[in-house]
């Protein structure tokens, strides 16, 4: 048997899907800690490099189980959906994104866990996103323009960059694992001199 | 997490790392029918001719430049555009998202069930033959695109109609004329009792800066 084991147009069984991994989502990033907007803005100020590991954890381990999976046969990557790239506009709603986040301490997320662990910061992140998407449908005539400005289609790095799927993925291991050590060494300096203080 | 079980698991990540490179593409292993078998090396298949002579007689084996137009706007899910000309030629031009793909190359590239491929060339003939190699080899939503790049220049990027064309043909204009202006073309209303030329130049002064 082959994943994914449901169709895309079977909306009741994608929906019910799609429910319960928000929900594994959000468990995994309260489990994580990323409720909390001093470690999302910690990020930003090089004081706490949470977001980083849970992140790139997630996208290590993601890519290596639909590289295996796929690669056994148990998963279907071709039916994965790729999500298209469209380059200025995607650039602006990056730094609209940043700009957010840096200013709330959450992210769309994080708020909802926040939210959900019973923060009002949290809770003003959500209804300040909800705005936004209702500003933004209002909006919407005049941003169409930059909305369906520079289609790229569905890139995936491998297409892009003409290289085997395996060696992207080989690299992306090598940046995270070479991240990781980077961040726990400079993590551990203060903590050290904290314990070895009187 | 202990420091030791860390360095477990990033030892497991490496190791999976280090192996991936060797292990060829995750694409089309199992997959059950999704993805479509060739044969190995010799691309082989073979065709169904009355099925594909009804097919071509119905002109379901093409679309043309506006109707793919509309699917990449509508962000159409599946949708493979194939550019079966030289790497050079799409180097210098090619349908936005399309991917290039030679056409000695197809027989080993793995398109999905759930994929709609359409083929391009410069004029047409060689996506057409493209779409036949890809239904020999058994997949079914192709489609080549009809009039190939020259005419995805001439009727999504400038196209042209004249100013005193019937009410109905003008409305179905500004449809085209606004796919077109989304992909960065510049459609044109003609007028022809302007002096020769007159048109070009209003063209250019459109363009501004």
């Amino acid at each position: 048997m082959t994943a994914p084991w449901i169709d895309g147009d079977t909306s009741g069984a994608a929906l019910a899907t799609a429910a319960g991994c928000g929900v594994a989502f959000g468990a995994a990033l309260e489990r994580a800690g990323l409720g909390s907007a001093r470690k999302l803005v910690g990020q930003f100020y090089g004081s706490d490099a949470t977001v980083f590991k849970v992140m790139f954890t997630a996208i290590v381990v993601a890519m290596l189980g639909v590289f295996w999976l796929g690669w056994l046969g148990a998963l279907d990557v071709s039916r994965l959906y790729v999500p298209e790239t469209w380059l200025v506009p995607q650039a602006v709603g990056g730094l609209v994104f940043g700009a957010g986040l840096a200013l709330g301490g959450l992210c769309p997320g994080t708020s909802c866990v926040a939210a959900a662990s019973g923060r009002v910061d949290g809770l003003a992140v959500v209804l300040g996103m909800f705005a936004g998407v209702l500003a933004t449908g209002a909006l919407f005539a005049p941003l169409r323009g930059l909305y369906e400005a520079t289609p790229r289609g569905a890139l995936t790095l491998p297409a892009w960059l003409g290289v085997p799927y395996g060696a992207v993925v080989l690299a992306v291991v090598a940046v995270a694992l070479a991240g990781f050590a980077v961040v726990e060494r400079r993590g551990a300096r203060p903590r050290a001199m904290v314990e070895d203080a009187p | 997490m202990t420091r030791a079980w860390r360095r477990w698991l990033a030892g497991a990540a490496a190791l999976a790392g280090a192996l991936a490179p060797l292990a060829g593409s995750p694409y089309g292993r199992g997959g059950a029918g999704a993805v479509l078998p060739v044969a190995s090396g010799s691309g082989s298949g073979s065709i169904d001719v009355a099925e594909l002579a009804r097919i071509v007689a119905d002109q379901d084996d093409h679309v043309s430049v506006v109707e793919l137009a509309r699917w990449i706007r509508a962000r159409r899910p599946g949708l493979r555009v194939v550019d079966v000309r030289t790497e050079s030629e799409f180097r210098i031009f090619h349908i936005p998202g399309a991917e290039h793909v030679a056409l000695e190359a197809l027989a080993q590239t793995r398109f999905g069930t759930d994929e709609t491929i359409v083929l391009y060339s410069e004029a047409g003939i060689h996506g057409g033959q493209a779409w036949v190699f890809l239904r020999a080899l058994g997949h079914r939503r192709v489609f080549f695109l009809r009039g190939g790049v020259r005419e995805w220049l001439d009727d999504v990027m400038s196209p042209a109609i004249a100013a005193d064309a019937p009410p109905e043909a003008l409305a179905a204009f500004a449809e085209v004329a606004e796919l077109s202006r989304w992909f960065g073309g510049t459609p044109r209303w003609i007028d022809r009792a302007a002096p020769a030329g007159e048109a070009e130049v209003r063209l250019a002064r459109r363009r501004g800066c």
